[in-house]
């Protein structure tokens, strides 16, 4: 019996395990800042993005590592965290936890992306999918900030951002990204601009 | 009295002590034992209520489905809490029942960890529930407990180590340092649980001593005397 419990508690906690560790999709993020994309291109300084769904309860984690990373870069680059309205939804997502958390935050311009426009030109398909454009508009990082899903604290990366701005260099140009989906399967797959990807990161 | 029908009162106060210690102990392990049955069950129901409240659901778009942590805390809370209630109903008192007890809350604080996202909040559970395990008075079982935590920092120290420290590319020997305060907690409540067991003792010989000497007034007072105090009464 024992035996039995103990077989059906690792069977558990790895399941856990795995889903905590398992990435979304990395999507394909233009190598330039997309001429079609409606959020205006700060100028002269870097601008760092953020793609989130606001129903996203993964995103929390997300969204406190980039509180922190604004903290400690207040100034030096424009910040956007992007969220997900869908067009045709009952349910007020602009009143999200999340989305109202975004809003507070010093320095933040939360947008409103309506049905994934701008995710689908920024080629984002996961929710904390966060990515820094130099001042020229050249991607210099795509990826999530967290280590794992929803989990706050060691955040390969935000560091890896950090490193970039403070050095131009960092030991990797992107991050798996953990979080919700931010376009059903059904969606993406029917949608051509999900699979038009981009330019890699570094390009 | 002679020599040996006292050595043999002695040996019989002896034998009495050890019986009226063993019923205490076992009093006390088997009410430990309930405790925990219903412990078991609140945890079980916190974790779906944390589940509930903080990750009702995943996401993907516009469509919603019940969230993993969930299902989780359903299923994972209930078979960690399982075997101990089944043991706690069905043997208390034995040995294996609090092992199993001792295991299971220190895999709810692993499981509540999960749950939590990694809060290092949440890790002060683990010297919660040491605190609990103590009041089985019986220090093997902190052994259990903290074998289980230092196994679970041991595999995730090595697999993914930011799950256990919350920093990134943390030292090799961190994991000793967690495990040391996990000791000291044990150790500390070990030698607490050594002293309830000589008190223990103490009151069980106490007792004994009490009902020989309450034996022999009534062997010494006469026939005449007891009917007289019957009648009285």
């Amino acid at each position: 019996m024992i035996a039995l419990w103990l077989a059906a508690l690792g069977l558990g906690f790895a399941t856990l395990w795995r889903y905590e560790v398992t990435a979304g999709a990395a999507g394909g993020p233009p190598g330039r800042w997309p001429s079609l994309s409606a959020i205006e291109r700060p100028h002269g300084r870097p601008a760092l993005l953020m793609f989130a769904h606001p129903q996203c309860v993964c995103t929390r984690a997300s969204l406190t590592e980039l509180e922190r990373l604004r903290g400690r870069l207040e100034g030096r680059l424009a910040v956007y965290v992007v969220f997900l309205r869908p067009a045709e939804d009952g349910l007020d997502w602009e009143r999200s936890d999340l989305w109202k958390r975004a809003a507070a935050m010093p320095g933040v311009t939360v947008v409103r992306d309506r049905d994934g426009l701008e995710a689908a030109r920024f080629g984002a398909v996961t929710s904390g999918h966060t990515l820094l454009y130099d001042a020229d508009g050249r991607l210099l990082f795509s990826g999530g900030l967290t280590a794992a899903r929803g989990r706050e604290g060691a955040a390969p990366g935000a560091q890896r951002i950090a490193a970039l701005l403070a050095t131009g260099r960092a030991d990797r140009n992107d991050s798996p990204v953990f979080g919700c989906a931010l376009r059903s399967a059904d969606a993406a797959a029917n949608d051509p601009s999900q699979q038009a990807g981009g330019k890699e990161v570094g390009e | 009295m002679s020599s040996s029908s006292a050595s043999a009162a002695t040996a019989a106060i002896v034998r009495r002590a050890q019986e009226r210690f063993e019923a205490s102990w076992h009093d006390v392990r088997t009410a430990t034992d309930r405790f925990f049955a219903k412990l078991m069950v609140g945890q079980w129901v916190f974790g779906i209520v944390v589940a509930l409240t903080f990750s009702p659901y995943g996401w993907e778009g516009k469509v919603k489905n019940v969230h993993l942590h969930v299902w989780i805390a359903v299923v994972l809370g209930g078979i960690i809490a399982s075997l101990p209630i089944l043991l706690a109903a069905t043997r208390p008192g034995w040995v294996g029942t609090r092992h199993v007890i001792a295991a299971a809350q220190m895999l709810f604080s692993g499981l509540f960890i999960h749950l939590s996202g990694g809060r290092i909040e949440t890790h002060f559970h683990v010297f919660g529930s040491l605190g609990f395990l103590a009041f089985y008075r019986d220090w093997p079982v902190l052994v259990t407990a903290s074998a289980v935590t230092a196994l679970d920092h041991l595999i995730r120290g090595i697999a993914w180590p930011e799950s256990v420290y919350g920093i990134l590319g943390p030292e090799k020997w961190r994991v000793l340092e967690h495990v040391f305060w996990v000791l000291f907690a044990a150790i500390g409540l070990a030698i607490s649980c050594l002293r309830s067991l000589k008190e223990m003792r103490l009151i069980a010989e106490r007792g004994a001593e009490i009902e020989a000497l309450a034996e022999g007034e009534w062997r010494r007072s006469s026939v005449v005397d007891r009917v007289s105090a019957q009648a009285t009464a």
